[in-house]
C-alpha cells in the first residue's frame, strides 16, 4: 500500500559518522547510498559534552552538503551558547552549498549540558542565565534573530547596475534591529538571502522538554516511547498545527543481521507508519543506537525494505522546503505593493 | 646555494572595490559554484592555499549602506569546510576575529576544519572594530581598544591548548575556561596561524605566534626592510627564520606582451575605481560630502572636516591625519596633473605584477630569492575565473625553474608551506 501524502524518512546522526563516510567512499559509498535513499539527515552537535565535543556539526554539515545531492541536511547547534549571527550566516552558507537543502536543528541543552558549556566558554555577558525560563526565552529569541537575518537582504538586492555604478541596492538591505532580553543584533546579515529564503528550522521535543515546540520552527522531532507518541503528537499539533511532525525511532541492529530480521523490522515500522500517517505525522527519523554498527544495515536493508513496503518514496523536489511541502518563504520585510 | 621555494596563496575576490563586478566575465560572488571553480583552479595550479577575508558587518558610508562595491559573502569557516570536501591538497586559510569569537567554539571549529580536510586548516587572526561590528553580536562592544592584541595573543594560546586534545584548562586575563576535546590531537601543532597586522604590536604577535605574516609592501627595498625586521624578531621568541613565512598581498595583470599587460592593468584599474568610487574614497579623508565634485576634475580646495566622527564605517582605517593627507594628495595631483579619479587610482594601487607570464614569474621569483618575501598572496580582480590565466601562464615558468612544486607531496598546509613543524 502506498500512502496518499508523501511520508518522509530522516536519519539522525552526529559527527561520529564521519568515520564511516571517510571509510566507504566512491560513487557507491555509504554516504551516496544514504543520500539517494533518505529525505533528510540531522547532525546532532555535542558542544562541550563531558566525553569531548566531537566535530562542530554546522561545519560537518557543510562538508556533507558538498558531498551529497539529494538529502536535506539539518545542522545541529545549541543556540543558547552560540552567536546567532554566526549561526545564521553558517546555515545560509549551507543553503548555498546544497542549493536549497539546508536546515538548522536548534538544540536545547539540559542543566548539566548548559553548565558544561558555560565552563567551556567562560562567563560572558549577552548570554542567558542558567534557569529554564531564561534559556527558553533566549532560545526563541535566537531563532527569531537567525530568521530575521535571513530576510535582511531582499532576493533581488544585488543589481549590478552600470548606470548608477551600484552593485547593490541599499534600500533592499535592512537593519533587523533586534532587541532581546539578553542581547541585541543590528544586522543586516553579511550573507545574501539564501536560496530557500528561509532554510528549515527543526527542534526535538520530548516529554520533559517542550521548549522546541513553542519556538518558530518548521519541523519537530517527537522523541518519546511508542505508547506516548499519539498523546505527544496531539498536544504538540494543538499548539502549532502547521508544522511537520516526525516520530523518532531507535534502530538497534543488535547482533542479529539476517535479512529476515530486517524484513520483519521494516514491516513493523511500516505498520506503525500507516497508522500514524493518518494522525498527522509527516515522517519518521531513524536513530541508529550505535551508528558504527547500525548505519550500514539501515542503509542496505531497512531502507530498501521500507521502500518495498511503500514508505519513503524519493521525492523529486529540489529544495528541502519543497520536499516537506512547506510554502515558499515570504520575506517579512517586503510588503506587497 | 639552493634556491628558495616560492610560496603562493590565492585570495578569493572579496568585498571591496578591487573585485570588479561591472565586467561581463564577473560571476556570482556567493554561489558555491564560484568558490568551487576558484578552489579547483587554484589546486590545479598546485598553489599552497586559498585565503578568505572576513567582514562581520555590511560597510556604511554617510550613514547608508555602501552600494558601489561587491558585497555579500558566506560564513568563512562554513565555506572553507565545504571546499575541504571537494579538494585534496590546497590549504584553506580563513580570516577570523578574536574580538567576536570565543576560544572554545572557534578552536573546536578550526579543529573540525583541520580534521575534515586532513590537516589543511589555517587561521588568519585579526581583531575587529568594537562598536561598529559589535552591534551584531551578543557581547557587543566588550573590549577596550588597547586590549585587542592582548586578547588576540591569549586567544591563540587558548586555542593551542585546546588543540592539544583531552582536558584543557585556560586561566588568563581574558579567559577562564575548562573543558575537553576528543578530536585527534594534531601532530603538527594544530592549524597554521597567519597574522596581518603591520604595526609594531602586530609584528611582535606574528614573531611570537604566527606561521605566516600577510603584509603590504610594494617595492623590493620596502619588502626587504620588513623581511629583515620581522625575521629579526624571531630569535627573541626562540624561533628560527624558517618558522615564519612572509607573504605580502599582491595583484597581477597579464598580457601576451608587456604593452598589452599594461593596457589590461589600466582597464582593470578604471573598472576598480569607478567615478563614484573615487569620490567615496576621497570622502573618507575629507570626511564630508563631496558628491557634487567632478571625479574627472581637480581635487577639492576645501579642507577636510576634522571635528566630526568618520563618515565611513567598517573599513580598515587608513588615514590618521586628514589635513596632512589632503595636503599631500593635492600636491601629488597638482604636480602630476591628476584628476580625482586618476589620483585615487594611483593612491590605492597595491603591489602589481604586470607583464607576460614569464616576466611576472621572474619578478615574483626575484622578490623571493632576494629576501623581500617568501612568496605572495594574490588577489585576482574577477570572480570566479580571475585565477585561471595565472595558473596557465605564470606557474609553469616557476615550476620549470625548480622554485615551485610540480605536484603536492604532503597534503597538509604546514607541509605545503615547508614549515619545520610539518616534518
Amino acid at each position: 500500500m502506498t500512502l496518499d501524502t508523501p511520508f518522509h524518512i530522516g536519519i539522525g546522526l552526529d559527527a561520529g559518522s564521519r568515520n564511516f563516510f571517510h571509510h566507504e567512499t566512491g560513487p557507491d559509498g555509504l554516504l551516496q547510498r544514504l543520500d539517494a535513499a533518505i529525505d533528510l539527515i540531522t547532525l546532532e552537535d555535542r558542544f562541550a559534552r563531558p566525553d569531548g565535543g566531537g566535530l562542530d556539526a554546522i561545519l560537518f554539515a557543510n562538508w556533507l552538503g558538498a558531498r551529497t545531492r539529494h538529502a536535506g541536511i539539518l545542522a545541529g547547534a545549541p543556540v543558547n551558547v552560540l552567536e546567532p549571527f554566526h549561526v545564521s550566516t553558517a546555515i545560509a552558507t549551507l543553503d548555498y552549498v546544497t542549493e536549497g537543502r539546508a536546515g538548522l536543528l536548534a538544540q536545547t541543552l539540559d542543566d548539566e549540558q548548559i553548565a558544561a558549556a558555560k565552563r567551556a566558554t567562560g562567563p560572558l555577558n549577552g548570554y542567558p542565565a542558567d534557569d529554564r525560563q531564561s534559556l527558553d526565552q533566549d532560545f526563541d529569541e535566537a531563532i527569531d534573530v537567525i530568521r530575521r537575518l535571513w530576510d535582511s537582504w531582499e532576493d533581488d538586492a544585488v543589481i549590478r547596475d552600470p548606470e548608477s555604478q551600484r552593485f547593490v541596492d541599499g534600500a533592499k538591505l535592512r537593519y533587523v534591529d533586534f532587541k532581546g532580553s539578553n542581547f541585541s543584533v543590528l544586522g543586516p546579515s553579511i550573507t545574501p538571502r539564501p536560496p530557500q529564503g528561509q532554510p528549515i528550522i527543526a527542534a526535538t521535543v520530548g516529554a520533559g522538554n517542550a521548549a522546541g515546540g513553542k519556538a518558530d520552527v518548521d519541523v519537530v522531532f517527537l522523541r518519546t516511547g511508542l505508547n506516548d507518541l499519539p498523546l505527544l503528537l496531539k498536544a504538540a499539533s494543538a499548539v502549532q498545527p502547521g508544522l511537520r511532525y516526525f516520530a523518532d525511532i531507535d534502530i538497534d541492529a543488535g547482533e542479529s543481521k539476517t535479512e529476515l530480521h530486517w524484513k520483519t523490522e521494516a514491516e513493523n515500522v511500516a505498520a506503525r507508519v500507516r497508522q500514524w500517517a493518518f494522525k498527522g505525522l509527516s515522517g519518521i527519523r531513524l536513530l541508529p543506537v550505535r551508528p558504527e554498527r547500525d548505519l550500514i544495515p539501515i542503509v542496505d536493508h531497512l531502507l530498501p525494505a521500507l521502500r518495498a513496503a511503500g514508505i519513503g518514496q524519493t521525492h523529486q523536489a529540489k529544495t528541502l522546503r519543497e520536499r516537506l511541502a512547506l510554502p515558499a518563504a515570504a520575506n517579512r520585510y517586503v510588503h506587497a505593493a | 646555494m639552493s634556491k628558495k621555494k616560492v610560496i603562493l596563496g590565492a585570495q578569493f575576490p572579496g568585498v571591496n572595490n578591487f573585485t570588479v563586478w561591472s565586467d561581463p566575465a564577473a560571476g556570482s560572488q556567493i554561489d558555491f559554484s564560484s568558490f568551487r571553480h576558484f578552489a579547483e583552479t587554484v589546486e590545479r595550479g598546485k598553489l599552497d592555499f586559498i585565503f578568505l577575508a572576513e567582514g562581520l558587518r555590511v560597510r556604511e558610508q554617510k550613514g547608508r549602506f555602501h552600494e558601489l562595491d561587491v558585497v555579500g559573502r558566506p560564513n568563512t569557516l562554513a565555506i572553507l569546510t565545504a571546499l575541504a570536501a571537494v579538494t585534496s591538497n590546497i590549504g584553506l586559510i580563513g580570516t577570523l576575529t578574536t574580538t567576536f569569537n570565543e576560544p572554545y567554539p572557534l578552536a573546536r571549529q578550526m579543529a573540525t576544519l583541520d580534521t575534515l580536510s586532513g590537516g589543511r586548516a589555517g587561521w588568519n587572526v585579526v581583531t575587529s572594530p568594537g562598536a561598529f561590528t559589535g552591534a551584531n553580536f551578543r557581547r557587543g562592544d566588550h573590549l577596550p581598544f588597547a586590549e585587542r592584541y592582548e586578547r588576540a595573543r591569549e586567544f591563540i594560546d587558548a586555542a593551542r591548548a585546546i588543540w592539544q586534545g583531552g582536558e584543557f584548562v585556560v586561566k588568563s586575563k581574558h579567559f577562564d575556561i575548562v573543558g575537553r576535546t576528543d578530536l585527534p590531537p594534531s601532530p603538527r601543532g594544530g592549524p597554521v596561524i597567519a597574522q596581518a597586522g603591520d604595526s609594531d604590536t602586530g609584528r611582535d604577535l606574528a614573531a611570537s605566534h604566527a606561521d605566516l605574516i600577510y603584509s603590504r609592501h610594494g617595492t623590493l627595498e620596502e619588502g626587504q626592510a620588513f623581511y629583515r625586521d620581522v625575521k629579526g624578531r624571531l630569535a627573541r621568541h626562540g624561533r628560527s627564520e624558517n618558522d615564519l613565512k612572509i607573504l605580502p598581498g599582491a595583484a597581477f595583470a597579464l598580457g601576451d606582451s608587456q604593452e598589452e599587460a599594461e593596457e589590461n592593468l589600466q582597464a582593470i584599474r578604471l573598472q576598480q575605481v569607478s567615478p563614484k568610487n573615487a569620490i567615496v574614497f576621497l570622502e573618507q579623508v575629507w570626511n564630508r560630502d563631496l558628491s557634487t565634485y567632478d571625479p574627472e576634475g581637480p581635487l577639492p580646495q576645501i579642507d577636510p572636516e576634522v571635528s566630526t566622527p568618520a563618515l565611513a564605517q567598517g573599513r580598515a582605517s587608513r588615514v590618521d591625519d586628514r589635513l596632512e593627507t589632503a595636503r599631500k594628495w593635492r600636491e601629488i595631483a597638482e604636480h602630476e596633473k591628476l584628476s580625482i579619479r586618476q589620483l585615487v587610482i594611483k593612491i590605492t594601487a597595491r603591489k602589481q605584477f604586470v607583464g607576460t607570464g614569464e616576466t611576472v614569474a621572474r619578478e615574483i621569483n626575484r622578490y623571493v630569492q632576494e629576501n623581500a618575501a617568501d612568496g605572495f598572496v594574490f588577489a585576482p580582480h574577477l570572480t570566479p575565473t580571475g585565477f585561471d590565466e595565472f595558473v596557465e601562464k605564470v606557474i609553469p615558468h616557476l615550476q620549470e625553474w625548480g622554485v615551485y612544486r610540480k605536484d603536492y607531496s604532503h597534503g597538509t598546509l604546514s607541509g605545503n608551506l615547508g614549515l619545520p613543524r610539518a616534518a
